[in-house]
């Protein structure tokens, strides 16, 4: 088989070579010559000029405005459709709500609920269909009106499909129910007779209408016989002269036997019962009842099962499968689930309804393989089927994984080890995390694939573009709910990374403490502590305030913690405590000793109050770590820094002026 | 079925060698013979040229973006024998890096997983293959593993960082101990797998199954198997898929993926490494995915021309 191919189109069809690169979710393409790189060994034969010459090198004109161009490719993807949004969205709460049942009931016989589930899938698809053809009749735009009406007919199709599959898997009706199911479903699928009926009932007489008698066959090859029956009377009645035939015909649809969905008859009494009415019909045609009125007879024909009359009337079923289902109507409708497959594909002795229907003229779509593996009871088979025919994983991902709670699907092991349930989940969700809100969905489709959900989930969800802080916030708090925590670290030091370019210092602070990175925490704390130095004031009051426990992250987080204290304490006047505080981040060696300086004549003021704060053992403190700060520096150091001379002579007196205060005062006894 | 969804004129003057996205898909960094690197803002199917970088004085092979963590960072290398490492600060982008110390084209960048800081692996034409490790400060330190491979080396891939053994949470501020690897392809036609042990590098693995030079190398993204997958391309036409089913990275085998008419210049994963993407002389990209039953299998081709797409089949097998 052909290796499906994708045309760029517009790109230059030259001998260029095409460089590729996968993005998050598109993928880049671009023209290139790959001879050139890499070693000055090329198959082609270009030699490897130096720089200066790459532009003219001999033949084929490689440079030139065409080969700059990057293309950014993107698989289609139905996410892309806003109409569709409803059908994502919806479909995301049936299926979370059948996960979650299936863990509430486990083991529990289930299937009324199934089928449920099923008929909701369904709903969501057709309330999306009329949307969508909401959509065509209204636009004016002849591209978006075609582009609609094919999603209309895709989706149609898919509703189509679901049906059958509820009918013969989910649900998996038993010999009886089986055949009224796919009635229902012929009647509520297949060709549109309500138009007619609607125009034929309508007019003045609508025994005379051309329609007539299409419409009547049609209520016929549906097994509408209490409908066929009403229109009949119409023409019974404009035609006395054939009373008797009429009588007969109506008293023959009356009566014919069908499979009831209760418990009232056996199969077995049913098909007796049909077998019964069979032959009378069968008296009737050869008796030449309705030989005087060939349509007439061609009904009773129909209901004799006679393939040639019923096919003569193809134009009104249209498909094949409604084909199948009048067959079965009227030549074996207690047929059992496993006998369908007889009546759907060629067998020995039979040709399938297919091959009857079309007169083998053409080629069956894809619609009509998926339709026929269905009636084969070919499971797999449905699905691939509809993978390949589908552009959208929607379908054959939540039509999967309905089946697969039905019990249905064997594991089927992929390479991977996960079965195929798992493998389209995941495909579909992945799908979904190229878009912008849809992702969102996607992490809970990964919540229920327990092989691969998790790391696919990890992968993906660090390429979501962290545009604003909300949405950072919401990645985060799915992260932290699922204890990611290395993904958890990665976006709150890509969020502080980006907030300390901005210069949000604040927020670049309390993302890396929710990273719990020390280093950068670290980072900003001296930035902080640098802004501080050159305005005299801090930023972010609130928040350095209030760092509590968190502040031990780092030692520099710790320091400017601290030293903010300081400088609150300082502000309420509580001097003491201020003094203690500034003097021990000096000595545990909380301050680093680039700041001591600062640190220092931060004392100053404390040192010159009025009344004694520093105590003696203090000062001797202060003293020493003035002389720590100085002893390093050589003579010339020293002279070069006249500002930092002064200090440092202001704050020798000041030490030793306090000193001498503080020793008279605690030398003084009290009262005395 | 693909769709163009966007079309950016880069303006280069000559032959582009390599387009990149960065993580999020919002940037596209381009290189090209015309010495240049430019930066454009690619969202909503826009291209506004964010930055055109000069700086090289040759052909630019490759560029290389960084996990965005740590800011916005580029790497490119060159002809010229330089690495230059461009970072986005206060809104324009400058150099911040430049590394001379190859003899000769420097071929490949590729950066290591954020996990292990911010590491560059640089392949040269010269055999030698350097590691950059920023240290802090605007400070860079270079390791350099020469005559890694006779002749030059062509590329260099990181293998996915995973932790070993024990998944209980480091204490905050402690680095798990990762067991740091990465694979090279050389004009010697092997592909290397090299470790860290100790604080030295040193060559784990010498991968023989290729007869020309080999291209391009990529390690496949992890999806929590023990397993580890490289994928290599070579003169020689061929594409290896090279699996590893232990931890410890003893046993390799080679699986040949296809064999094409012509070379093969470029491999691909995409982020949960279940498709290659593959880049051959004969005018074509092509997809592959491994079916049920181990079997790679070309899932679609993407080629260039005038338009007109031709119907969906199956995917054919590979031809060994």
């Amino acid at each position: 088989a052909a290796v499906p191919s994708q045309v760029v189109p517009g790109a230059d069809p030259s001998v260029r070579q095409l460089c590729f690169c996968w993005g998050p979710a598109e993928m880049l393409v671009c023209e290139t010559l790959f001879g050139r790189r890499g070693g000055s060994r090329s198959r082609s034969r270009r030699p490897l000029l130096p720089a200066a010459l790459s532009r003219c090198v001999a033949g084929t004109g490689e440079a030139g405005p065409s080969s700059s161009r990057v293309f950014v490719v993107r698989k289609d993807q139905d996410i892309y459709i806003q109409t569709l949004r409803k059908l994502f969205n919806e479909s995301h709460g049936i299926f979370l709500g059948l996960q979650r049942s299936e863990e509430e009931l486990a083991g529990k016989p289930r299937k009324a609920q199934l089928v449920q589930v099923s008929k909701n899938y369904r709903s969501v698809i057709r309330a999306c269909m009329e949307d969508m053809h909401q959509a065509a009749i209204s636009t004016r735009e002849p591209a978006l009106q075609s582009q609609y009406s094919t999603q209309v007919s895709i989706l149609s199709a898919m509703e189509l499909i679901w049906n059958l599959c509820e009918i013969l898997f989910v649900e998996a009706a038993a010999a009886g129910p089986l055949l009224l199911r796919l009635l229902d479903w012929v009647r509520l699928h297949v060709c549109d007779v309500d138009n007619m009926v609607r125009e034929v009932l309508s007019s003045e007489q609508p025994s005379k209408h051309e329609l007539f008698w299409n419409v009547v066959d049609i209520f016929v090859l549906q097994g509408r016989m209490d409908e066929a029956r009403h229109l009949l009377s119409k023409e019974a009645t404009a035609h006395p002269s054939s009373g008797n035939m009429y009588k007969i015909l109506d008293d023959l649809m009356k009566k014919m036997p069908v499979p009831s969905l209760g418990n009232t008859q056996t199969l077995t009494e049913m098909e007796l019962k049909w077998q019964h009415w069979h032959e009378e019909c069968q008296r009737y045609l050869q008796d030449g009842t309705f030989a005087s009125d060939p349509r007439m007879e061609s009904i009773c024909k129909i209901l004799l099962g006679d393939e040639d009359a019923i096919l003569e009337k193809k134009e009104l079923m249209t498909t094949w499968y409604h084909f199948l289902v009048t067959r079965l109507l009227y030549s074996h409708p207690t047929v059992k689930p496993m006998e369908l497959r007889f009546y759907a594909q060629a067998g020995n002795t039979r040709i399938s309804s297919l091959d009857l229907f079309q007169g083998g003229e053409s080629s069956p779509e894809p619609l009509d393989t998926i339709l026929m593996a269905a009636f084969e009871f070919e499971i797999h088979q449905v699905i691939k089927e509809c993978s390949i025919a589908l552009s959208n994983w929607w379908f054959v991902a939540h039509l999967t994984d309905l089946l697969d709670h039905c019990k249905l699907l064997q594991s089927h092991n992929l390479y991977f080890g996960s079965n195929m349930r798992e493998f389209l989940l995941l495909e579909y969700a992945s799908g979904l995390f190229s878009h912008h809100s849809l992702w969102q969905l996607g992490v809970d489709y990964f919540d229920h694939c327990p092989e691969y959900g998790r790391v696919y989930l990890e992968l993906h969800i660090e390429r979501i573009p962290l545009n604003t802080e909300q949405k950072a916030l919401k990645v985060l708090r799915i992260c932290e709910q699922r204890q990611m925590h290395e993904q958890v670290r990665s976006i709150c030091k890509i969020m502080a990374m980006k907030a300390l370019r901005n210069n949000r210092l604040g927020s670049a602070l309390s993302w890396s403490i929710r990273a719990k990175d020390a280093a950068f925490a670290t980072l900003i704390s001296d930035r902080f502590l640098k802004d501080y130095c050159e305005r005299g004031s801090f930023s972010d009051l609130d928040l350095i305030d209030n760092l509590g426990p968190s502040m031990l992250l780092s030692d520099r987080l710790t320091f400017l913690g601290k030293y903010r204290e300081f400088h609150r304490l300082y502000g309420e006047q509580r001097f003491k405590e201020a003094a203690q505080l500034l003097l021990m981040l000096m000595t545990a060696h909380i301050a680093p000793c680039s700041f001591w300086m600062t640190l220092l004549t931060d004392a100053l003021p404390l040192l010159e109050q009025k009344e004694v704060i520093f105590s003696a053992e203090q000062t001797y403190e202060l003293m020493g770590c003035l002389e720590d700060l100085t002893v390093g520096k050589s003579e010339k150091q020293k002279f070069q820094d006249d500002n930092e001379t002064t200090k440092v002579e202001m704050l020798r007196l000041a030490l030793a002026r306090n000193l001498a205060r503080v020793i008279v005062k605690e030398g003084t006894l009290e009262g005395s | 079925q693909v769709s163009v969804i966007n079309t950016v004129d880069t303006s280069h003057e000559d032959m582009i060698h390599d387009a990149q996205m960065d993580y999020y898909g919002t940037r596209l960094a381009t290189c090209s013979s015309d010495r240049s690197v430019k930066i454009f803002d690619v969202r909503n199917g826009g291209q506004i040229l964010i930055a055109d970088l000069r700086g090289h004085e040759g052909p630019v092979w490759q560029v290389a973006w960084a996990h965005p963590m740590y800011g916005n960072i580029l790497a490119s290398c060159s002809y010229d024998r330089k690495v230059i490492v461009w970072k986005e600060e206060n809104g324009t982008w400058e150099k911040t890096y430049e590394y001379t110390g190859h003899d000769s084209s420097v071929n490949s960048v590729c950066w290591a997983p954020h996990d292990y800081g911010l590491i560059l692996a640089c392949g040269s034409s010269d055999g030698a293959i350097s590691l950059l490790s920023y240290t802090g400060d605007g400070q860079w330190e270079v390791k350099k593993l020469s005559n890694a491979h006779t002749i030059g080396c062509n590329a260099v891939s990181w293998a996915p960082a995973v932790v070993p053994g024990s998944l209980i949470e480091p204490p905050s501020g402690q680095k798990p101990n990762y067991i740091k690897r990465f694979a090279s392809g050389g004009c010697d036609n092997l592909v290397k797998i090299w470790k860290e042990e100790d604080g030295q590098w040193k060559e784990e693995q010498k991968l023989e199954a290729h007869s020309d030079w080999v291209r391009d190398v990529a390690w496949a993204p992890s999806i929590g198997l023990p397993t580890s997958t490289i994928a290599s391309c070579s003169q020689d036409g061929r594409v290896f898929i090279w699996t590893c089913d232990d931890a410890s990275g003893n046993s390799w085998s080679p699986k040949l993926l296809h064999k094409f008419n012509d070379v093969v210049w470029h491999v691909s994963w995409s982020i949960t490494a279940n498709i290659l993407a593959v880049s051959g002389g004969d005018n074509k990209v092509t997809l592959w995915k491994e079916s049920v039953d181990g079997l790679w299998a070309c899932i679609s081709d993407v080629n260039k021309g005038q338009g007109g797409v031709s119907a969906v089949t199956e995917g054919q097998q590979n031809e060994q």
